[in-house]
């Protein structure tokens, strides 16, 4: 015991929690508590660790980045009915260390979850800078749904550079790469007509173009019949 | 060796020594003109001491302030006045234990403790109310009596014993275990420092355990200061989470995030106790009252010791398993990971390379399937044109 591994912490923090009456803080724990089983439900009990956080509760996930996305986003999507939630994502370094008999989870990684929820407006998600490099490195292209949210300073001057969820991101980007991928190919045809016509003249190129028009024609008439014959029509 | 006592103080005979302190002696007295026996507690003021008329200045106001608490938690001070190098208080007598006394005893069950905090926190309100702080809430300054009824004690030389702290001098004389952050900082103290105070007690209460030790007052003072504490629950299962939210409450380091109102906080106090007594009462049925908290065990045949919080306090990032959710195997797998895990969890994330992209990103791939049809339509122009 005692290496530090690497781990996605989704840190679900509880705005102005510290503040409200204990009332109300037991009835918003009992319905976090609601939230995490249904969101954690989707994952196996073997690939997280539930944490208590004096204003919330830490999960940390293992091995699937994108699992710890899905589960912020529907934390809060879940939370929307009236529990102030804040998300903070981060990848880092989780270690268990073991104090009289008790299980304690610590380490960076969940210290920059807690700092990024902390800077997380209530029902948005900021996430570090290393967990869209790890959910990038498990799987690429999803990484696209986080953009900058910008710096934000916390109390020890640290900055920190956060992401924050962009649902149209990613389609955006299907949409620019296909784009581009249609550029490359009518580049690619054009400067094979291009290179064709310097090669044999205009006017050869038009008639071969036109013969193989008709040829194409041809062969595509003499085809259909042909498959009509044998078809008995 | 000690001095013979004092056959009159003031206008009252004292009749014999019940306790001595650092500051003074108090003494089982009686009042002739009323014919009531009562508490004399005597502070001495020496000859050289340093500033002496400003410690008697201060006693006169706080006393005369205390002197005007009439509250049934609130031990009745009746009179107060000066003789030659003894100031006094004369203060009812109460026929009782102290809480420190109980605490060593382990004779009050959680339901009494949080009755007996809570007529405490009403005792605080009622002298919040009227702008008097008592700046040492502690366990030795709570007296219980016979029929359950808490009365804090020492309202007025409080003030006097707070200075025995003092970090910047280097004179640590008391101890701040149960100091709240801001008085031991020198910060502006208010009610609020009380209801700190107050919430260490009923912690110590609950759990039976120093909420902040160290080997000596500096560390405690430092643990005061920065170090959180563990719900109370862990240590005791009869503590309900919404009595956990208490605690958390009127510990909270900043006064601001704390209770504003120690009313507020016996209210909340007097909603835990249907709960906690319930509790209790199924414990007792069950003829088990031993701890019934889940634990992960991370090593086999490790032996769970006694629950001390104060060894248990970390940051917010510190944090402890969810007792609401099985966690053990995840635990496990990064408590011991397997040679699969280790590679998987130790790896730094990378970049993904081309090929990764081509087959797992949507986008990249869709760029590649019509740059190639692309590719081949010139092709074809080329070779069959």
């Amino acid at each position: 015991m005692g290496e530090s591994l690497l781990a996605s912490v989704v840190f679900l923090k509880l705005a102005d929690f510290a503040r409200r009456s204990v009332t109300e803080q037991a009835r918003m724990r009992a319905q976090l508590e609601a939230v995490i089983a249904v969101t954690t439900a989707e994952l196996e009990p073997t690939d997280r660790v539930v944490l208590d956080a004096p204003d919330g509760v830490a999960v940390v996930v293992l091995a699937d980045p994108a699992g710890a996305l899905r589960l912020a986003e529907r934390a809060l999507h879940a939370a929307a009915a009236g529990l102030p939630l804040a998300a903070g994502l981060n990848h880092g370094a989780v270690q268990v260390r073991d104090e009289k008999g008790e299980a304690r989870v610590e380490g960076d990684g969940i210290a920059v979850a807690a700092q990024a929820a902390n800077f997380a407006p209530p029902a948005e998600l900021l996430a570090s800078r290393a967990f869209r490099e790890a959910l990038a490195s498990a799987a690429p292209g999803r990484e696209a749904r986080l953009g900058v949210a910008g710096t934000f300073t916390d109390a020890g001057l640290r900055a920190h550079a956060f992401f924050r969820v962009d649902a149209t991101a990613q389609a955006r980007r299907v949409r620019r790469h296909a784009v581009l991928g249609i550029l490359v190919a009518a580049g690619l045809v054009g400067a094979s007509v291009a290179v064709r016509v310097a090669a044999v003249g205009h006017d050869a190129f038009v008639q071969r173009l036109e013969q193989g028009y008709e040829g194409a024609l041809r062969a595509g008439g003499d085809a259909l019949r042909g498959w009509a014959k044998k078809a008995g029509l | 060796m000690a001095k013979k006592a004092p056959r009159r103080i003031g206008r009252y005979k004292i009749l014999e020594e019940l306790g001595r302190g650092a500051m003074g002696v108090v003494y089982r007295a009686e009042d002739p003109a009323l014919e009531r026996v009562l508490a004399l507690k005597t502070i001495r003021l020496a000859e050289d001491m340093e500033g002496r008329e400003d410690y008697q200045r201060r006693f006169m106001l706080e006393a005369k302030a205390a002197g005007k608490l009439t509250h049934p938690n609130i031990v009745t001070t009746f009179d107060f006045g000066e003789e030659a190098d003894i100031a006094y208080l004369a203060m009812e007598l109460l026929e009782g234990t102290d809480l420190r006394t109980c605490l060593l005893e382990n004779s009050l069950s959680t339901a009494e403790a949080v009755d007996v905090v809570a007529q405490v926190a009403e005792g605080l309100g009622f002298a919040h109310e009227r702008g008097v702080v008592h700046r040492d809430i502690k366990p030795g300054n709570i007296m219980l009596l016979e029929r359950g009824t808490a009365k804090i004690m020492d309202f007025g030389v409080a003030r006097m014993r707070s200075a025995d702290f003092k970090t910047s001098t280097g004179l640590v004389l008391g101890t701040p275990r149960f100091m709240s952050p801001e008085q031991i900082t020198g910060g502006p103290v208010d009610g609020r420092s009380d209801i700190f105070s107050l919430g260490s007690v009923l912690y110590e209460l609950l759990t039976r355990a120093p909420l902040f030790a160290g080997e000596d007052a500096a560390q405690i003072a430092h643990n005061v200061t920065n170090l959180e504490h563990a719900p109370p629950s862990r240590a005791n299962p009869q503590v309900t989470s919404m009595l956990d939210f208490v605690v958390a409450r009127a510990l909270k380091k900043d006064p601001a995030l704390r209770y504003q109102d120690a009313y507020e906080m016996a209210s909340d106090l007097r909603a835990c106790l249907a709960e906690v007594r319930e509790r209790h009462a199924e414990a007792v049925r069950k003829g088990n009252e031993t701890d019934g908290t889940r634990t992960v065990k991370l090593e086999a045949g490790e032996a769970r010791a006694a629950a001390s919080p104060a060894l248990a306090i970390g940051s917010d990032t510190d944090l402890r398993l969810s007792p609401r959710f099985d966690s053990a195997g995840a635990l496990r797998r990064l408590a011991h990971p397997s040679g699969r895990d280790l590679a998987r969890l130790a790896a730094r994330p990378r970049r993904p390379g081309l090929l990764k992209r081509l087959l797992r990103d949507e986008a990249p791939r869709r760029l590649a399937a019509t740059a190639l049809a692309g590719a081949l339509a010139a092709l074809g122009v080329a070779w069959l044109l």
